[in-house]
């Protein structure tokens, strides 16, 4: 049966809640330390994107395990909002595009620490993040 | 108490258990971590470097240099036979991690075509320390650590080490 | 009154970061110790993250601007107790926390920071100051 868990977003506080919630999901389907250590980084960048630059600073994480056709088990977290969107996510996606002065939305580092990571949005459209890690 | 897999074949937690386990000796054997002196931790990495094994390396020197509080990792990459972008950047990540721990790594086995190879290549390597043998590694490594190794006379003979005479 | 509490030894101010902290925390963090550096003149900052499971991009930068703040303020910096796990994970993020002086624990980053006072002493006596 897969394990579903829903969020909300609406300050600072749920970025501690929803990095958290992932690295419980991480460890209960076996993700060593480092593997844990990546996944609550990556929701907590992107949990951070939200509260600052989505409408309100409101979205929703969703937390589920999945499961690949070869029948290896994973973890895949969507963060969404209905915020301003990003005009150009290649540009955003670009390696080094966010630099150190945190202006961007540390896209490139997130997608290096999961295996897969895809990014719907556009102008007006708010953002959808889906990121995908699976056990070895 | 047994898990399902999606195909319906069904492992034991004592099987895995048993997999986990042989996995992490697998990886202890391909990434041997020496301490070679108080302070001092060898790793010599044998073959070629991907993101897999250098991931393995990574975790394996880390959780040593926590245990035994090293300052001074020496990487001997002579047996490493291709270095490329990705495995010089691999490189510099291992040379990042052991920093925020705390611990200088020494990159030592360069051969003169990969210095040409790395120079070539572009990447910022000014904050990585090369020798190119692992006694000159070893050097700076007990010079780092205020220690020095003097020769007090000639050799021992093998004999005269059985007996302690030393 | 802050939730990280701030422990001074000798010439050195100690703060010793919880687990769960909120970005207005570690941003309170970074104003009372600049504060408290410039109140006490304290030459040395050590920041111990031994029970920080997530270092992410917006700690590890206040990180690196607490140790820039302290720098301006005459004091060096030492992170110590980061998790082998946070270690790898911060390099493949890319934040190299360059600038940001690290040791394995509390007492090597004391050591560290006695060894740059007494640097700093030396070369201010060669100098002839």
């Amino acid at each position: 049966m897969a394990v579903e868990l829903q969020l909300p977003i609406a300050g600072e506080p749920d970025i501690v809640a929803a990095r958290q919630a992932a690295r419980d999901a991480a460890k209960r389907l076996g993700f060593g330390l480092v593997d844990q250590s990546r996944i609550a980084t990556a929701v907590s960048e992107l949990t951070r994107n939200v509260v600052r630059y989505a409408t309100n600073g409101r979205g929703r994480v969703v937390i589920r395990e999945v499961a690949a056709p070869t029948g290896r088990a994973g973890l895949e977290i969507v963060v969404a909002d209905d915020g301003p969107g990003i005009a150009d996510v290649s540009e955003a996606l670009r390696e080094g595009s966010s630099s150190g002065t945190g202006l961007g939305m540390g896209l490139p580092g997130t997608k290096r620490l999961m295996d897969e990571m895809e990014v719907d949005s556009a102008l007006g459209r708010g953002t959808i993040v889906c990121i995908r890690k699976w056990a070895r | 108490m047994a898990q399902e897999r999606s195909r319906g074949q069904t492992v034991s937690d004592a099987q895995a258990a048993t997999i986990a386990q042989q996995r992490e000796t697998i990886r202890e054997l391909q990434t041997p971590v020496i301490q070679v002196w108080e302070g001092i931790l060898a790793l010599p990495i044998v073959g070629s470097l991907d993101t897999a094994r250098t991931q393995d390396m990574n975790e394996a020197l880390l959780e040593r240099i926590v245990q035994t509080g090293s300052e001074i990792v020496i990487l001997d990459i002579t047996g490493v036979p291709v270095i490329d972008t990705a495995v010089a950047k691999h490189l510099l990540e291992t040379v990042s991690a052991a920093r925020l721990l705390g611990a200088e790594v020494l990159i030592v086995g360069l051969s003169a075509h990969t210095a040409m190879t790395l120079v070539h290549l572009g990447l910022d390597l000014s904050g990585v320390t090369t020798r190119t043998t692992m006694a000159k590694g070893l050097e700076l490594a007990f010079a780092r650590l205020g220690l020095e190794v003097v020769r007090r006379g000639p050799p021992a003979p093998a004999a005269a080490l059985d007996r302690g005479d030393l | 009154m802050p939730r990280v509490p701030i422990l001074r030894l000798g010439s050195t101010l100690i703060a010793a970061v919880q687990e769960d902290l909120y970005d207005r925390d570690a941003l309170e963090l970074q104003e009372a110790l600049t504060a408290e550096l410039e109140r006490t003149g304290a030459r040395g900052v050590l920041l111990d993250v031994s029970v920080v499971e997530t270092i992410d991009s917006y700690l590890g930068r206040v990180l690196r601007d607490i140790a820039l703040g302290a720098q301006l303020l005459g004091a060096y910096t030492v992170v110590v107790g980061i998790q082998p796990a946070v270690a790898v994970t911060l390099v493949e993020l890319g934040l190299e926390l360059h600038g940001v002086r690290t040791a394995l624990n509390p007492e090597k980053g004391l050591a560290l920071l006695q060894r740059l006072f007494r640097a700093e002493r030396r070369r201010g006596a060669s100098d002839g100051r």
